[in-house]
């Protein structure tokens, strides 16, 4: 390709931000169309980057010494892919925002900061220089801000929340980047290898870590996602929290372990302790949740956990089984938050208690959301499947005896997530209606299904055929070829299954010759059952039996404190310590005179026995 | 191998052997030897061999009642990918056993696919409509929280006994788990967790008869009851062949290996009903906590066992 094709995914959909938010009064649906065309057209321009490279770009900006500033961008193999699917990700959010936003307050920063999301890890994706990657990464930051807040007023304190810790993430990060450039004198990712031996480069390394925990959503940065999803308007989370932050934040991950250091075990094992806990502490907690946004954000923050742990491994099979994570668990994540969305828009709520038998008025949603669920859960053959295998495989192979216990916890880990999400079924889509759901009548709109459809379908066929994305996009990603012995023949298992399946529905039609079928009211034990609230079984409770065990039961108790939470924390150690300045400041201006004299006795006594 | 004889070759072993066929016939068997031991048990006589068929037979003959309340299109699914699943399961598990392709993370597969009828199972009860059924439902998915910790943790120690290799076929050619104190422990663990599995007595809470009406089967009827009962059977046949080949050393078929298989299949198997028909039913929260409080430690210290055995070279640790 000679057209250089760089600049589109980056400066296109800035522009049409820009215009966007500067359109006054504009004519009806002026600003959708903008939208929409600018990602549809960015994620076409990525997709050409993918396929056919493109020559790399560097404009030196302002160099001061040693210190440069230049717009440097580069396709690597990892950041085109992972581009085409941001760029993809924000094209089927914006589809979906078309009749989930109509109406609402707000639309004009919505899709102008929905549209500096896609140029933000465009930036992020592409950029081979530090600073310029850093730029990108708080325009990501910075937009999330404000596309919570359009969720209303009850958003502003979620929105609070996630930008004062991811700020604190992003100022680790450039922390970070100081030390680096300290070390090494250079900006440019490209050219950096690192080994992590003394605690200057660790404690570089240690804090760009936390950057990329905190925007993936990792314990212990990870407070800001349930923070955030109890205002947010449901695409706003399928687009940055269960999609771009993950990519973003894994793929930071994958170049500091990969590029920008050259890790040790030692790095490797505290990667996969992180990311054990994480899956095992925060899918306990979404089991628990009543509120569907809640439950799924704990479990966006769980499945950072398998990324983690396959990274953290350092074998060439994990960090593909990681990378694959992230893929997949953006794309059944954002499935999942906009189905609930959808969910959401017809029926009016999230809580859990209020839901119920969903599944007859809208069965292509409660189709899509069945298959994504089955996905997280990790259920052969669909895509999550298979990447939580590469990750298990990865794990094994790192070879210690330890390695076992992470491999024992995430697996458990998985299994809870799949009664997670069997509750989460039950009681939005099967179970008895409530009073709100019978009023719904209609599937949601089409607009809202195709994104929830291509997803779901992206699911099936990235399980089924995984050999694909795992050949074309995550192994030239990681750069490293792995042979792999025999292969988990995953088309194969699914024509048995279905070869299954329609043997069973042969077996019921030769059972059905002859004999009716008869339609009647449930039985339970010769009693009526009726449509009363009392008579259903509420999901909410089913794992109170877990609960409330003896030493888990205080555990969860810690948690709704806020224990475990940093910033409630750091917010607690704030106040105790401005407590103590706000008791010196009493008001009395003799204590303050006798406060300046004796400032001012340290200060004189500095300067004479420093001389 | 060309692609006409490839796909007869897998039709066949999709619905012969170790397939279909062979799995069903197997099943309905072992469903027999079940209602047999149960009946000896009791001091009754029993049914004839093939009563399990019959019975198949004769729900396929019955009407289908299907629920008011409940969603259709899941009621009916649910039975025919539990069936599906119990068959897929067979040619993965069997074709490595026999000497043929194993793949890495083989064992990691199967005991993910033996996950799925129960989901199948759940889904189906929550599709019913019934609130026995979704009761049922929500303590078979507990109970499958309770167990598969445990069952995890012993399948480790087997994975460890084998020289930390995760192939189905390497079981064949290592000397059997159950020969040391670790592999000991880990089986009978594993065995218990295939109780409840299975959903047997003192673990059958989610199905509970005499309580909630079967639980998540309370509505089935007919052909797609009859569904469920040959995708039972099929679990029964399955289960207990999984844990022979993991603990016994595999499944060797050539030479004498059929005089030792078969005997060691039935052996587990008529374990697995004596402790059926000897104990009472547990409460869900009572097994949740037997699970997870007494026999997951007792796993773990299995793992460390066997751990230790392998790296001090100590044999029958």
């Amino acid at each position: 390709m000679a057209v250089n094709l760089f600049p589109i995914p980056f400066l296109l959909p800035l522009a049409a931000g820009i215009v966007v938010l500067l359109i006054p009064r504009p004519v009806k649906w002026v600003r959708e169309s903008l939208a929409l065309l600018a990602t549809a057209l960015t994620f076409a321009a990525a997709l050409l980057i993918l396929i056919h490279g493109s020559p790399e770009l560097r404009i030196a900006l302002i160099r001061l010494g040693d210190f440069a500033l230049d717009f440097d961008l580069v396709a690597t193999p990892l950041g085109s892919f992972i581009l085409v699917f941001a760029a993809g990700f924000g094209f089927l959010v914006c589809l979906y925002s078309l009749p989930y936003m109509a109406g609402k307050a707000g639309r004009r920063e919505y899709y102008a900061f929905l549209l500096f999301v896609v140029a933000g890890s465009a930036c992020v994706l592409l950029a081979d220089h530090l600073l310029l990657f850093l730029i990108g990464w708080e325009v990501v930051t910075l937009s999330l801000y404000f596309l919570v807040t359009t969720g209303g007023p009850e958003a502003r304190e979620g929105a609070t929340r996630a930008f004062v810790m991811l700020g604190a993430g992003d100022g680790c990060l450039l922390l970070g980047i100081g030390i680096l450039w300290f070390l090494q004198k250079t900006f440019t990712m490209s050219g950096l290898r690192l080994p992590v031996d003394g605690w200057l480069p660790g404690l570089a390394f240690l804090l760009m870590l936390a950057g990329a925990i905190a925007k993936a959503g990792a314990m212990p940065l990870h407070t800001w996602i349930p923070a955030a999803s109890r205002g947010a308007p449901a695409s706003v989370m399928a687009l940055l929290p269960a999609s771009i932050d993950k990519l973003l934040g894994i793929f930071l991950l994958v170049r500091l372990s990969t590029g920008i250091f050259a890790l040790g075990p030692g790095m490797g094992t505290v990667l996969m302790i992180i990311g054990s806990v994480t899956v095992i502490a925060a899918v306990m907690v979404a089991m628990v949740q009543h509120d569907l946004r809640q439950l799924l954000s704990y479990h966006a923050v769980s499945q950072v956990g398998y990324m983690m742990l396959g990274i953290g491994t350092l074998t060439p099979i994990g960090l593909a089984g990681g990378l694959f994570h992230m893929l997949n668990h953006s794309i059944y994540k954002s499935c999942l938050f906009l189905s609930a969305g959808a969910v959401e828009r017809e029926a009016g709520s999230t809580d859990l208690d209020e839901l119920g038998g969903l599944a007859k008025a809208m069965p292509a949603t409660f189709t899509a959301c069945l298959v994504a669920a089955l996905s997280i859960s990790g259920v052969p053959p669909f895509n999550g499947f298979v990447s939580k295998w590469l990750v298990y495989q990865g794990t094994i192979e790192s070879g210690s005896p330890v390695a076992f216990l992470f491999l024992v916890t995430v697996m458990f880990g998985s299994g809870l997530t799949l009664a997670s999400f069997m509750k989460v079924i039950y009681a939005v889509f099967l179970g008895k209606t409530s009073e709100r759901t019978r009023a719904v009548k209609r599937e949601t709109s089409a607009a809202m299904l195709v994104p929830m459809a291509v997803l779901a379908l992206l699911c099936i066929a990235f399980g089924v055929f995984y050999a694909f994305p795992l050949t074309h996009l995550i192994l030239p990603g990681i750069g490293v070829p792995i042979g792999i012995a025999g292969i988990w023949n995953s088309p194969l298992a699914a024509a048995f299954l279905a070869g299954g399946f329609v043997l069973g529905l042969l077996v019921l039609l030769a059972g059905r010759i002859g004999t009716g079928m008869r339609r009647a009211s449930a039985f339970v034990g010769g009693e009526k059952v009726g449509a009363r609230v009392s008579e259903r079984v509420a999901a909410s409770r089913f794992y109170d039996t877990i609960r409330s065990l003896p030493l888990l039961g205080r555990i969860y108790d810690a948690q709704e404190r806020g224990v475990f939470d940093p910033h409630v924390q750091v917010g607690r150690l704030g106040a105790s310590l401005v407590g103590v300045l706000r008791r010196l400041h009493a008001g009395n201006l003799l204590w303050y005179l006798a406060w300046s004299l004796m400032g001012m006795a340290v200060f004189l006594a500095l300067f004479v026995f420093l001389r | 191998m060309s692609a006409g004889i490839q796909a007869a070759w897998y039709g066949f072993v999709f619905l012969v052997f170790p397939g279909f066929l062979f799995t069903a016939v197997a099943g309905l068997l072992a469903s027999w030897v079940d209602r047999f031991v149960t009946a000896r048990v009791q001091w009754r006589v029993g049914p004839p061999p093939a009563q399990p068929l019959y019975d198949v037979i004769k729900l396929l003959g019955k009407e289908i009642i299907v629920p008011e309340s409940g969603n259709r299109a899941v009621f009916f699914a649910a039975p025919l990918a539990a069936f599906a699943a119990a068959l897929a399961i067979s040619p993965i598990l069997w074709i490595p056993l026999l000497g043929g392709e194993s793949f890495i993370g083989d064992l990691i597969v199967v005991a993910y696919l033996l996950l799925i009828p129960p989901v199948c199972l759940i889904l189906g009860g929550f599709a019913s409509g019934n609130p026995l059924a979704a009761l049922g439902a929500s303590r078979e998915m507990k109970l499958i929280l309770a167990y598969e910790l445990p069952f995890l943790a012993s399948l480790a120690t087997a994975i460890a006994r084998n020289g930390f290799s995760i192939l189905i076929s390497d079981l064949v050619r290592r000397p059997p788990v159950i020969g040391s104190l670790s592999g000991a422990l880990a089986f009978v663990g594993a065995l218990l967790c295939v109780q409840a599995k299975l959903g047997y007595t003192p673990f059958d809470v989610a199905e509970a008869e005499t309580e909630i009406i079967a639980g998540p089967l309370v509505e089935y009827s007919g052909a797609l009851l009859a569904l469920w009962k040959l995708a039972q059977s099929m679990m029964l046949f399955i289960l207990p062949v999984f844990v022979v080949a993991v603990f016994f050393g595999g499944i060797n078929l050539g030479g004498w290996g059929l005089l030792w298989v078969v005997p060691e299949y039935v052996l587990v198997l008529a374990l697995i009903v004596v402790i059926k028909n000897t104990n009472p039913r547990v409460r869900i929260d009572q097994a949740v906590k037997f699970f997870w409080r007494g026999l997951f430690p007792l796993m773990a210290a299995a793992f460390v066992l066997a751990v230790i055995g392998r790296t001090y070279g100590i044999p029958w640790l």
